[in-house]
């Protein structure tokens, strides 16, 4: 909203606040309900906020935030001088990028065939099936993974009748990437269908059934009717998704990584890991985690604007 | 009447609170330990073994214990808050840039002057005294553990069966058995790996003759162990062994938790490893497949090529330390404390420590040892654990075991003798009292890219020149500013 359309609304100076003031006190029992919120963001949200400050200092927890010596930009410096940093983000990227082309649609397509599907009770019944593996730790799949995939497992010894060759599932770095947002998909699809099965249910059915009477197939109906009904939540979605790109996550990487595939597993999370926890080098961690969120924050940003552009209500 | 009553009241009172005053308060000690029985609640009121290590010391434990797998963490928190910290905790790493750094910060006491005036605490190892330190100053007490542990072990049945009956005793002889084991079937292998490499990879680097870690050359001047040849013969050990299908192809994917299960499986025969799993696995091949004969034999080292038997050290000579925190205020105060860990260096500390209360957590029976239950068919590791829980953790031991002795089978006896016979063989890294900041920055992510490199040699995905290459960017990226910051430290240690 530009800032003369607000004046025009709410009024400018004295006029503003007073609007403000009786707006106060006329919902004020609304104002109160939002107040515990407010102060769960305010208290676990913004001033944990201060933390970063550690990213510019040595800091040794004995000394404090305040007793810690003050060192500018020296970690930013330390991350951007190890040669390896370009690896780390190179991986982090590709993964996403993977995750957003292969993993996004997934909950999506789903939702669309549960959708389509005539017996309510079976496709009840499917759902139901569908959530479980959300509820199985990554640790549990991944322990599976190493069971069927290794080489005394079902599918490597499957692939080596079929194949002829064997495949290293675990061990090779080209399918480390595969392995990972197989195991993403496999886990966490049916669960992510919940949002677009709930922003199907909004949609009308007398549109159906008139395009039903024009002489609609089934693929005409669910290009014309149900994807543009769900669109604004799926850019919605995707939008958030943006925010998160350099997310990577640290357990699921740490867990799949071994030796052999070290160069594609390192990711930010996972360097971010081993320097703050393992090492005990907080400020370092915390310099890597800070500049990860100004890139989130300026791919989130951007993303809503082009929400905007074409003409979607987007994140705010 | 009522004023005399009056009277006799207040006398009685003054009296009573006179006597606690002239009785002196036993010191209550607040102690952070592992916890590695985090399933068991430990006994704090009515607690034999802290009743008699108060009535022995004159010191009241209040013990807060921290889960094992978090106390890393949990050790960060306690040192973010100096108003809350315990008197003493245990320090597992004394060489984490957390307790380096705090140290340096004034977290702890330094007692380097100080340890002369208790005879027990003295006695310790003035080497491994000199390995926790930092910056040349003493911050806690070492918590003694026995170097030669880590060693060869393997299946001398199969061994015989294939032809094998002598023990090994030079590098050709160890490879003559690893390829015998190696032949026995095509399902199973000769030697046993997994993710944790880096006992297998130091016990057969340091066997060939590579230091370990760092190495002093011929000029006095401090290097990385893998530009030692030898430590490439080790590798090229392990990779021809990989090569002739002797170890499982997947071992780098293979969680260490599985370690102990594929030589009871009987997937694998050999382990470079702490020998005191040697006896852990006789003893639980004994019960559980009702082996009666000795199948399983150990070999603290092997003679290299120039003669010479080198071990590999699994540990610096400790496993953490005990600091005393400034939650102690005074001189006074550090005084009583440094005297009680004096005390629990001595044989009575040592026992109620390691073991409690004969009778109720441990029991010496007709025979004279140790045991821990009453007879062989009673179960009383419940009640141990709530009385003694992780006590054991706030022993120090500098001055060696004074505690009652097991009763013990023959590898067990052959174990501990290789700990006094073994030591003069133990190859130390002449770097582990030094700092290097860049250690402390890069050190993981570096060793870490060292493993790598090495595991994927072993297993045949990179040769001898791609190798060299990540030694070269091993260099590049931190390496040689390491090496350089432990010689000038390692120079000027020695020039004292």
């Amino acid at each position: 909203m530009k800032k003369a359309e607000r004046a025009a609304i709410y009024g400018t100076g004295r006029a503003y606040w007073h609007r403000l003031k009786m707006d106060l006190i006329g919902h004020k029992w609304l104002y109160l309900m939002l107040l515990p919120g407010l102060i769960y963001f305010i208290i676990f949200k913004y001033l944990p906020m201060w933390g970063v400050v550690i990213s510019f200092q040595n800091f040794v927890p004995f000394s404090g935030v305040f007793g810690s010596q003050w060192v500018g930009l020296k970690w930013f410096r330390y991350f951007f001088s190890n040669p390896s940093w370009t690896r780390y983000l190179a991986n982090t990227l590709l993964l996403s990028v993977m995750n957003l082309v292969f993993y996004f649609p997934a909950p999506i397509i789903l939702a669309l065939l549960l959708n389509e599907m005539k017996h309510a009770r079976y496709k009840k019944l499917m759902q139901t099936l569908l959530y479980v593996p959300h509820f199985i730790s990554i640790v549990i799949v991944v322990s599976i993974t190493y069971v069927i995939f290794g080489s005394s497992g079902i599918i490597y010894k499957l692939t080596q009748q079929l194949l002829g060759t064997e495949i290293k599932y675990l061990t090779d770095p080209k399918l480390f990437r595969w392995m990972i947002i197989g195991q993403s998909i496999w886990k966490e699809t049916g669960w992510g269908t919940i949002i677009f099965l709930a922003a199907l249910t909004n949609v009308d059915v007398q549109l159906y059934e008139a395009a039903m009477v024009d002489g609609a197939n089934r693929f005409q109906r669910l290009w014309h009717i149900t994807l543009p009904a769900i669109r604004s939540t799926i850019v919605l979605m995707l939008v958030l998704r943006m925010g998160s790109v350099l997310d990577t996550g640290h357990d699921h990487l740490i867990l799949m990584a071994n030796s052999l595939n070290r160069s594609v597993s390192q990711t930010l999370d996972v360097f971010v890991y081993q320097q703050g926890l393992q090492s005990g080098q907080y400020s370092y961690a915390t310099a890597i985690g800070l500049l990860k969120s100004v890139v989130s924050l300026i791919l989130i940003v951007s993303s809503n604007k082009v929400a905007h552009m074409l003409g979607e209500d987007g994140l705010y | 009447m009522r004023k005399l009553l009056a009277l006799v009241l207040a006398m009685l009172a003054l009296v009573a609170m006179m006597s606690f005053a002239v009785a002196e308060e036993p010191l209550t000690l607040t102690v952070m330990l592992p916890d590695f029985y985090t399933d068991v609640d430990f006994e704090t009121e009515n607690n034999p073994v802290l009743d008699a290590i108060e009535a022995a010391s004159g010191v009241r434990l209040d013990i807060q214990w921290v889960a094992n797998s978090s106390y890393g963490d949990m050790t960060s928190l306690t040192l973010a808050d100096p108003d809350n910290m315990p008197m003493l905790m245990v320090a597992t790493g004394a060489r984490d840039p957390i307790i380096v750094n705090s140290a340096r910060a004034g977290a702890f006491w330094d007692i380097t002057d100080y340890i002369k005036d208790y005879p027990n605490l003295a006695a310790g190892s003035e080497g491994i005294y000199n390995n926790i330190s930092v910056d040349g100053r003493l911050y806690g007490i070492y918590r003694s553990r026995a170097q030669a542990r880590g060693g060869i072990y393997y299946r001398k049945d199969i061994a015989a069966q294939m032809g094998i009956t002598e023990e090994p005793k030079t590098i050709e002889e160890l490879t003559a058995l690893a390829k015998a084991l190696s032949d026995y079937s095509d399902d199973t292998y000769a030697l046993n790996m997994v993710k944790y490499v880096a006992g297998t990879i130091g016990i057969i680097t340091v066997a060939h003759g590579a230091p370990f870690n760092w190495g002093v050359n011929a000029e006095g001047q401090i290097y990385p162990a893998h530009q030692d040849p030898a430590f490439l013969e080790g590798l090229n050990w392990l990779r021809s062994l990989y090569a002739e299908g002797g170890i499982n192809p997947d071992f780098m994917t293979i969680e260490s938790g599985e370690w102990d299960s594929i030589e009871r499986t009987g997937k694998a025969f050999m382990r470079f490893d702490c020998m005191d799993n040697c006896y852990r696995q006789q003893e639980w091949f004994e019960k559980n497949e009702g082996v009666t004969e000795e199948i399983w034999a150990m070999v603290p080292a092997v003679a290299a090529a120039d003669g010479n038997m080198y071990m590999w050290p699994q540990n610096a000579g400790y496993s953490g330390e005990i600091v005393i925190t400034k939650a102690v205020k005074d001189e006074e105060t550090l005084k009583k404390v440094l005297a009680f860990l004096d005390w629990t260096n001595s044989a009575e500390g040592q026992t109620l420590i390691n073991w409690g209360v004969d009778g109720e957590t441990f029991w010496i029976r007709e025979d004279g040892f140790r045991y821990t239950n009453p007879a062989d068919d009673v179960d009383m590791s419940l009640q141990v654990q709530t009385l003694q829980h992780s006590l054991n953790q706030l022993g120090t031991n500098v001055t060696g075991d004074l505690t009652p002795a097991m009763k013990l089978t023959t590898l067990r006896e052959e174990y501990n003798s290789y700990q006094k016979s073994m030591m003069e063989y133990i190859v130390n890294d002449p770097c582990h009292p030094l700092t290097s900041e860049t250690y402390n920055s890069f050190g993981t992510t570096l060793s870490q890219m060292l493993e790598d490199a090495h595991v994927q040699y072993i297993a045949g995905i990179i040769n001898e020149d791609e190798l060299r290459a990540v030694w070269q960017a091993w260099s590049d990226e931190g390496g040689a500013m390491m090496t350089m910051e432990y010689n000038e430290a390692y120079q000027a240690s020695i020039a004292k």
